[in-house]
């Protein structure tokens, strides 16, 4: 039980930075960004390079967070200014990583375990020895930091113009917004994150690996799905809260998975019916029967749809002061 | 002011399904002039305004807005000075986003974003009282998301939206359209008050032949990409819609075909 716990939440905050990432492309831009297949192993590479070269490891960390965010440049320029499919300039940026990993490792896999680590150095500077509960709480500390940021940036005159590209791109036009420059910046935010994630990835297992990014949008994906059935959607702050808790409870079932003795061929499996399960059993079994029986009951957890708020059938009701959700 | 000069836009040019959206229009309207458009089916008056957003490009002519000419800036640039409404109450705001949020975006219309505070303490005393004058109690749901409002309190926001940062120039293409009589009724008297509160220039797409003879101080008709008939505000007052329909048919040579068209 206390290693499901570890592992989930060490695995559930390093991959939390790439579900926050993969949340304002996927969600808030409306933009499917499969270049993050890429920029996750694009980031443990970039990272492992430069911690072999003798780069400072924090130092490496930011190169490989950078590289990542270069990459979705790549791909919001292709979609932007050369008017390539969102989800095939992704799928272009991907392929052509995997050449830029190889040239950048010089080989599919790098060990590190013989290099300081990033924990060990952030660790030593308050002079604390390297262990699962410590490594946990820098990353915690991180990873709510870049919550934060995210939620103040999503705030800003710039953060409502990416989300409302996202909402409605025709309208935020018509306010004089450049579109293709939000959906570059997101791309580049979002990138960042997810090549930040890799790189923390590398470093808490040691090793980088070009096939190391192969699921992880799928593992994003349903971080995002858990944390908005689990926690709600009603508010951003609360979506954004929820991801990376979400993030650190599909890794908790991940690890019980693997502790209940089911097998590590199965993982992929499993994913596929984890993410399909937190899809649709709040829609079908749980609201259509408990709605039946206590109305109104299950509202908090999947009723309050936004995207679903406009009531044609209620343009009648114009200037009424409540509403009845 | 806005002015007009020889444009024409085709579409589908050079193959067999060409089309003359757009055929060789002047028009000129001053400032504070809220013009009514109408037209039958296909007349070209979406496109027109459309040309004038820069959402369609033009084949030939120019635009000019204020003595500026814009018929090469892009769509985001000419935003600035123009303000927009189309018929789909979805399409002028953004549902999932707040009403204080959706007034925020629009109060900085065609300026540069940075990354301060979206809404701050300012800003929603400003957005409480225009909202306020629209008597519709928004002014206390400002944190609430614009996707559970109704279709004509969503366009009713939209108006605000579309001149809370003094356009230029406001284009309305069938605003109320989707709307059911009453809220209609409400959109048009609030659309009336801010055009002559702000003196606006504004142009009017409408179905509805009552509403076009009611509101604004010029009305135009459109016909097969050409302005056929453009009536003052003095021969206006005195038309009906039965004078207006003998008026299309005299001046185009056919009978008024739009489907959707309010005589009543």
């Amino acid at each position: 039980m206390e290693s499901v716990i570890i592992s989930g939440l060490q695995q559930g905050l390093i991959y939390g930075f790439m579900a926050l990432g993969v949340l304002l492309t996927f969600e808030l831009l409306g933009f499917p960004d499969l270049s993050v297949e890429g920029t996750f192993p694009l980031g443990a590479a970039v990272t492992a390079r430069a911690v072999v070269e003798g780069v400072d490891p924090l130092a490496a960390v930011f190169m490989g967070a950078v590289a990542g965010g270069i990459a979705g440049a790549a791909t919001g320029i292709m979609h932007t200014k050369l008017k390539v499919n969102n989800i095939l300039a992704g799928i272009l940026t991907a392929t052509a990583i995997y050449t830029v990993m190889l040239r950048t490792m010089g080989r599919p896999n790098t060990p590190l375990l013989a290099y300081d680590n990033v924990f060990g150095q952030v660790l030593g500077w308050f002079g604390q020895a390297e262990s699962q509960a410590s490594i946990i709480l820098i990353l915690a500390v991180i990873v709510m930091a870049a919550r934060v940021l995210m939620g103040w940036f999503l705030s800003t005159d710039l953060g409502l113009a990416v989300r409302a590209t996202g909402s409605n791109e025709r309208m935020i036009r018509a306010l004089g917004v450049s579109t293709d420059t939000t959906k570059m910046l997101a791309l580049i935010i979002s990138n960042f994150l997810v090549g930040l994630s890799g790189a923390l990835a590398c470093q808490a297992q040691g090793f980088a690996d070009v096939g190391m990014g192969m699921g992880v949008l799928v593992a994003a994906i349903a971080s995002v799905i858990i944390g908005q059935t689990l926690f709600g959607k009603s508010k951003l702050s609360i979506v954004l809260t929820g991801v990376i808790l979400g993030s650190i409870v599909y890794r908790a079932v991940l690890a019980t998975a693997l502790r209940v003795g089911l097998p590590a061929e199965d993982f992929k499996m499993i994913t596929a019916v984890l993410v399909l399960l937190a899809l649709t059993l709040p829609n079908i079994a749980l609201k259509g029967r408990v709605d039946s029986l206590m109305p109104g009951l299950l509202k908090g957890i999947n009723g309050n749809n936004a995207k679903s708020g406009y009531r044609p059938e209620s343009v009648a009701d114009m200037g009424r002061q409540e509403v009845d959700r | 002011m806005i002015e007009l000069q020889q444009i024409t836009k085709l579409f589908f040019a050079g193959t067999p399904n060409e089309v003359k959206a757009i055929d060789n229009i002047n028009f000129k309207a001053k400032r504070g002039h809220f013009v009514t458009i109408i037209g039958s089916n296909g007349a070209g008056k979406s496109t027109l305004l459309k040309a004038i957003t820069g959402v369609v490009p033009v084949d030939s002519g120019s635009i000019k807005l204020e003595g500026t000419d814009v018929t090469n800036l892009p769509e985001h640039k000419r935003a600035r000075e123009i303000g927009r409404i189309d018929q789909d109450p979805m399409a002028s705001t953004a549902g999932e986003m707040t009403i204080e949020e959706n007034l925020a975006m629009a109060y900085l219309r065609g300026q540069k974003r940075g990354l301060s505070c979206a809404v701050n303490r300012k800003r929603t005393e400003r957005f409480a009282e225009v909202l306020k004058d629209l008597g519709l109690g928004l002014e206390n749901r400002l944190e609430v998301p614009v996707g559970t409002l109704s279709g004509g309190q969503r366009q009713a926001l939209a108006l605000v939206m579309a001149t809370i940062a003094r356009p230029k120039l406001l284009l309305l293409d069938e605003h109320t359209a989707a709307l059911d009589p009453k809220a209609a009724g409400l959109v048009m008297s609030i659309t009336r008050r801010l055009v002559e509160s702000h003196g606006l220039t504004t142009l009017m797409i409408t179905h509805n032949m009552e509403q076009a003879l009611k509101y604004g101080n010029r009305l135009i008709m459109m016909h097969r990409g050409k302005i056929i008939l453009d009536i003052s505000e003095e021969e206006k007052k005195k038309l009906s819609v039965p004078d207006l329909i003998a008026k299309f048919t005299a001046s185009s040579g056919s009978a008024f075909n739009d489907d959707r068209v309010l005589l009543a």
